[in-house]
């Protein structure tokens, strides 16, 4: 008979967004030993955008995300262009590769610095580090400055709801001096990517093993692009545009968050482990070197890791970027959009894993329906099924320690619960 | 000197005001030296939320009824309140939903609509007294600081208290609105930004939402002439800060 265990994380901290982790051993009868109850309210995005217009969507979507909001912005353009037929040029998409690979460096420094790092450094939060890990925070301080500027210079105006980022492409292109000076900058930061690597290597973390399908995009070639198969570790492949008949989500009474699962076989985990596990041949030479330094064996089963992941996938964004912007010297475009009427979808990588946005709109290009997934709607199920199993893990060991272990495994996810909701 | 006593909360939103404070304005590490963070879920597991405060930051729009009775405990134990970022200060994009009959925009996205809990989307100071407005979509890195130090150093905060054309003209920026019939919200729209959008070959779409007294009515009227349809006067209109008065003539003018 195993101990009877209640434990309730009101309000877990250090996440994005609102949860609460509930604990129960026994489990109540009709239900499961750990709830995630996401008390975040719904926020509708996909009941008013009906009736906006093409060209203010992405700039809607955005708010979704304080921390991945360029992936919001480009999956939505990404699926109104499907939608409306438009066809961006090359030189967007290589500068939109460059947007989305330099947040996703962005959203990963913040969630291992401010929200993970604390737990291992015995310490409640971000604040608590600032007079006795000065080093830590101005590593960090450092390549934010490098990665968010160059989010806002490619962007437009600022890295956090970017300005010139449109259908069709940018508003403005960014000059070429510019562009060669932010990747001096990416080069300078170099050692200290590697070095995060090394730190979070060190993090001591429960030996979680468990079997499940991991989901990721597949690129035709690199290891990340803002478009592929959307595949899994099971031998799922499918198109983009064939999401729906792969990939379904349901209300669940506790949460206003949706639950997604791989029709017909359940769970799925999306984000840096599941690129990793799926896209490992495509790592550059350094990331390759960070991981094999570390300790990461891919395929990789253990969530936790998926921190050490989001490590090594900082090393191979700042490469990415820096190999992006070699000798880059954008002509200047101007979007040409042309309003029609259609259907279109779009997976994107997000940094905490698959998004998906699809509309619907007239031949004014006004929305009549949406529909979205964020990475948090497909890990719901993961992250219930794997606390379960921690829970049973450390089963004899102190209260204290099994809810200290249940709020590092939910952070290990980089759960975002206001887009999950939204 | 005691370090002032910081509160941060959460309502409805992307969090980004909150990840402006701890990761992407420039004075971080000054920022968050100068305060102890006494609450502040996204920062730290210590503290509760009874306070007391020195001063309290509030981020999002108020869309459940707990979220006011919080907020309104919060005001009762806390110095200073200020609404930060526009969900916070104007509704902001959340409050598009205002425009949607509630049932109908819920059933939109939910199937089983009795676990649902929303209200009418509504800024900060609709449910309590504030003491300043941090502005921005996300907050700007200048009026966080200067409501901050303003504050604690017991003045009054001096922000942008004029429209976005102001920004322009100091920037020597052609007008957009003039010169290439864009339907450029910045002249109603509260400046901060520093003129990003026309700066960037694009209208303003008023993200730091209305400034004080604007006469939306006349740009309305405005963007009629320009051949803009009406009802893509009303979406620029309430794209962010519908519930508020400032705006609200200007989507009421030509809505179908």
């Amino acid at each position: 008979m195993p101990t009877r265990r209640k434990i309730d994380v009101g309000y877990l901290a250090r996440v994005e967004g609102e949860t609460a982790i509930e604990v129960r051993v026994p489990a109540p009868r009709g239900g499961e030993t750990v709830r995630l109850r996401i008390f975040e309210p719904p926020r509708f995005f996909e009941g008013f955008l009906v009736g906006r217009r093409y060209d203010e969507v992405g700039d809607i979507v955005s708010r979704i995300c304080g921390i991945c909001p360029v992936s919001h912005m480009l999956t939505a353009i990404r699926a109104l262009e499907n939608a409306m037929g438009i066809e961006p040029s090359e030189q967007t998409r290589r500068l939109r590769l460059i947007e989305t690979t330099s947040q996703v460096a962005a959203s990963h420094l913040v969630h291992l610095y401010a929200l993970v790092m604390p737990d291992h450094l015995s310490l409640a939060g971000f604040p608590e580090m600032l007079p006795a890990h000065g080093e830590h925070v101005a590593r960090l301080l450092r390549m934010r400055e490098a990665v968010n500027d160059l989010t806002a210079l490619v962007g437009g105006g600022r890295p956090l709801h970017p300005i010139g980022t449109v259908v069709g492409g940018f508003t403005r292109v960014p000059p070429a001096a510019e562009l060669a000076g932010a990747r001096e900058r990416l080069i300078a930061i170099r050692p200290d990517a590697r070095e995060l690597v090394r730190t979070v290597a060190r993090f001591q973390t429960p030996q979680l093993e468990r079997d499940r399908e991991f989901v990721a995009l597949r690129p035709a070639e690199r290891y990340s692009d803002n478009v592929g198969i959307v595949a899994s570790t099971a031998g799922l492949a499918v198109a983009e545009s064939e999401y729906r008949t792969a990939i379904g989500e349901e209300q669940v009474p506790y949460a206003m968050t949706k639950r997604a699962t791989l029709r017909g076989r359940g769970a799925m985990m999306v984000g840096a482990l599941a690129r990793m596990n799926l896209n490992a041949d495509r790592l550059s030479a350094p990331a390759r070197d960070a991981a094999g330094e570390a300790g990461l064996a891919l395929p990789d089963r253990n969530p936790f890791h998926n921190n050490l992941a989001q490590a090594v996938e900082v090393v191979q964004a700042v490469e990415d970027c820096i190999e992006l912007l070699e000798g880059l010297s954008p002509r200047p475009e101007r979007p040409a959009v042309q309003p029609a009427a259609g259907e279109g979808a779009a997976a994107t990588e997000a940094p905490r894993g698959l998004l998906y946005h699809s509309y619907a709109v007239n031949r004014k290009g006004v929305v009549e329906r949406a529909d979205i997934a964020t990475p948090t709607v497909h890990n719901f199920l993961s992250m219930e099924e794997d606390l379960r199993a921690l829970v049973a893990l450390l089963e004899d060991r102190p209260a204290a320690e099994i809810r200290l272990a249940c709020e590092m495994l939910v952070r290990a996810y980089d759960p975002c619960f206001s887009c999950s909701v939204h | 000197m005691k370090k002032p006593r910081l509160g941060i909360f959460k309502y409805s939103c992307c969090a980004g005001c909150q990840f402006q404070l701890i990761f992407f304005q420039r004075k971080v590490a000054e920022l968050l030296g100068a305060v102890e963070v006494v609450y502040g879920r996204m920062e730290t597991d210590a503290g509760t939320p009874e306070g007391p405060f020195d001063l309290a930051l509030i981020e999002g729009t108020i869309t459940e009824s707990w979220q006011a009775d919080e907020l309104k405990h919060v005001r009762n134990v806390s110095g200073f309140l200020v609404p930060i970022g526009s969900c916070a200060t104007n509704g902001g994009i959340p409050a598009i939903k205002n425009l949607v009959n509630e049932r109908e925009v819920e059933a939109r996205v939910y199937r089983d609509l009795s676990t649902v809990h929303s209200v009418r989307a509504s800024p900060v100071d609709h449910y309590v007294r504030v003491d300043a407005y941090a502005r921005g979509c996300p907050v700007g890195e200048a009026e966080v600081l200067e409501v901050v130090s303003g504050l604690l150093l017991g003045r009054r905060p001096d922000t942008a208290a004029y429209a976005v054309c102001v920004e322009c003209k100091m920037r020597g920026n052609t007008c957009v609105l003039v010169s290439d019939n864009l339907p450029c919200m910045g002249p109603v729209t509260n400046a901060g930004c520093g003129a990003l959008c026309p700066s960037n070959g694009r209208a303003c779409y008023a993200c730091w939402g209305p400034m004080e007294k604007p006469n939306a009515p006349a740009l309305a009227r405005q963007f009629r002439l320009m051949g803009q349809p009406p009802d893509e006067i009303a979406r620029r209109f309430s794209e962010f800060g519908y519930p508020t008065h400032e705006f609200q003539p200007g989507v009421e003018l030509y809505r179908e």
